[in-house]
């Protein structure tokens, strides 16, 4: 009952963020100088502007153009990039720009988790000691490089003077997984520096706090191996911040891609919102950038819910 | 309790030795900054120092190395002196994300305390605008705001200054909320302390009360943010010039990255050389900002 009534609240809560967030990208769409029909086909005759128009609502007002591009969002018409002369659904460009994304996601994720457990847990373990001290600067200084500029640092290094992998690119896993992989070293490399430092961090402070409980103390008096207190007894309970930020990053992650994907010319979903932008498709980019926001709030939520359902203290400290 | 205080010095036995440090400020500390007093110096005072000019192509010395007799950090291959470069990037560097960040800063935190101060409907509002804004990315929410606001074609040509503009106005936007939400929480945490409930009691007005108690303890916390509010507005700077959308032709570090892309193979130091200034410089503020956020963190415990 309790948590059918939360369910319902966040829904409620989840859905107006994301149809104020969509109104008013309409809304800045719609303030753009000049007929926005008229940009996505610069070199368009009357009928054809007057076409499109009428196909996406934009003869109807603000509101009535973002009902119109709402409700087809909804029964999964996700618009047209108009190019000269034709057009190309945005379903179909999803479908061939969502998998590189994911996967270039999904990479940093298990490479950023791989890296910081055990960091985490073995800084915490020698709290203060060298190695602690290190690893925290070191993580803490490479945490603030920016995204773009190692990406570019390390194309030049790697792909330019050392030659070991190209620069630029994409391949499908499935026909040649070899490729894909070395392709995908660079920008994974790029994205996981920074997500691995904050998981390190995240994870180090929470094993601390944990290491001090009395029932850790009673497992070690108990003649537990130290492996298997860290591992068991330690790293279970403190893993839900971890775990917690590492799927509230899903959402983010996928507008951090945009530079990466540009860089390393990766054809994913921050590369097309870039490339809709540039080239002016009003529609596409609309859509686009609405469906990064709902997957967004959508993570949150449902990582939200997740927290309060499996851990009942939360409950109350969130309202 | 006496367990725990045993347990504590047991698995961490630098304690003492931490206690002796604490009036050493941390090394990091000084290069930090020394180095954000550098870019600051060369923002206001660059325009001083005997350089080349920054936009003038010198066809003689194309692409020449760092540490040439002439151009003491090598020129583009375009010509362009790399050094002359980066001081007239510090100075837009500086002022777009001290602008930004102010004033962004300043509104984020009037909304935040004040609604969080006051309550009700407002602060629901508040709330709910807030996660309107922080559920698009910052990169993505500024690419949108800079794509619309900067709009040029024959007609309307952008202005350098117009450009300029436009883009510190995305990113206040971009700021407003990330510094209004610090602002909201630890005005919540500190509206509800006994000195306040006293004021309030006593009949102190509410501008009063923010203005006295409120504001300087919600302060710090708002700075620690804003060092980081800077590093990252120094990114997105960046990120827009590579998406080809920032301030044209090698005005701003962002930008000359940008324009070096392309000669990575022939002249690496375009890429290198504005990186390293960006990176330096957000590394810088954030150790600024973990600085003082830890200094804050010393004193609330003592409290």
């Amino acid at each position: 009952m309790d948590i059918a009534r939360l369910l319902v609240k966040r829904l409620v809560l989840m859905s107006t963020v994301i149809v104020i967030a969509t109104f008013l990208l309409s809304l800045l769409m719609w303030m753009l100088p000049g007929d926005p029909a008229q940009l996505l086909v610069p070199n368009g005759t009357e009928v054809v502007i007057n076409q499109i128009r009428k196909e996406t609502g934009l003869d109807r007002g603000v509101f009535g153009y973002y009902w119109h591009w709402l409700s087809s969002m909804l029964t999964g018409d996700f618009g047209k990039y108009y190019l000269n002369g034709g057009y190309r659904e945005v379903t179909e460009v999803l479908k061939r720009c969502l998998p590189p994304s994911l996967l270039l996601i999904l990479y940093s994720q298990i490479v950023a988790l791989t890296l910081a457990i055990p960091l985490g847990l073995i800084s915490a373990y020698r709290e203060g000691s060298r190695f602690d001290r290190y690893t925290s600067t070191i993580l803490f200084t490479s945490v603030s490089v920016p995204g773009f500029a190692l990406a570019l640092i390390l194309s030049l290094i790697f792909a330019v003077q050392l030659g070991w992998v190209d620069p630029i690119g994409y391949e499908s896993p499935i026909g040649q997984p070899w490729a894909h992989l070395k392709l995908m070293v660079l920008p994974v490399t790029s994205l996981a520096v920074g997500l691995t430092s904050s998981y390190t961090r995240l994870l180090r402070t929470d094993v601390i706090a944990t290491l001090k409980e009395d029932y850790v103390t009673m497992a070690a008096s108990k003649g537990i191996s130290n492996r298997r207190v860290l591992w068991m007894h330690v790293f279970r309970p403190s893993s839900t911040t971890l775990l917690t930020s590492a799927a509230l990053n899903m959402g983010g992650l996928i507008g951090g891609t945009i530079i990466v994907e540009t860089i390393f010319v990766i054809p994913g979903i921050g590369y097309e919102i870039a490339y809709s932008i540039g080239s002016r498709q009003v529609i596409a980019m609309q859509t686009l950038i609405a469906l990064v926001a709902f997957a967004y709030v959508f993570f949150n939520t449902t990582v939200d819910l997740l927290t309060n359902i499996t851990d009942p203290r939360t409950r109350e400290r969130r309202v | 309790m006496s367990e725990t205080s045993q347990l504590s010095t047991a698995d961490s036995t630098v304690t003492p030795v931490k206690a002796k440090r604490k009036r050493k400020r941390p090394i990091g500390f000084y290069i930090a900054g020394f180095w954000i007093g550098l870019i600051i110096f060369l923002a206001f005072f660059g325009w001083a120092l005997p350089t080349p000019s920054w936009d003038e192509s010198f066809y003689d010395s194309l692409g020449v190395h760092p540490f040439h007799h002439s151009h003491i950090l090598g020129t583009t291959l375009d010509g362009y002196d790399m050094f002359a470069g980066l001081v007239n990037g510090a100075r837009l560097s500086v002022f777009v994300s001290l602008v930004s960040v102010t004033v962004g800063g300043a509104i984020g935190t009037f909304i935040g305390v004040t609604s969080a101060y006051f309550r009700g409907k407002i602060d629901i509002f508040v709330t709910m605008a807030f996660n309107v804004m922080l559920s698009i990315p910052n990169l993505v929410l500024s690419l949108a705001l800079l794509s619309v606001l900067a709009y040029s074609d024959e007609n309307h040509p952008a202005t350098m200054s117009r450009r300029v503009g436009v883009l510190m106005l995305s990113l206040t936007i971009v700021i407003i909320p990330i510094l209004g939400r610090i602002a909201r929480g630890a005005t919540l945490q500190w509206s509800s302390r006994e000195f306040v409930l006293a004021s309030k009691s006593m009949g102190t007005k509410n501008f009063t009360i923010i203005r006295k108690h409120i504001l300087p303890n919600v302060a710090p916390a708002i700075l620690a943010i804003g060092f980081l509010a800077i590093g990252s507005v120094i990114i997105v700077e960046g990120s827009l010039a590579i998406l080809g959308i920032g301030v044209p032709g090698g005005a701003s570090w962002g930008s000359m990255l940008a324009n070096g892309r392309g000669n990575i193979a022939y002249s690496p130091w375009e890429v290198y050389l504005p990186a390293a200034a960006i990176a330096f410089t957000v590394i810088s503020c954030n150790w600024f900002g973990d600085y003082v956020r830890l200094s804050l963190d010393k004193r609330e415990s003592k409290i």
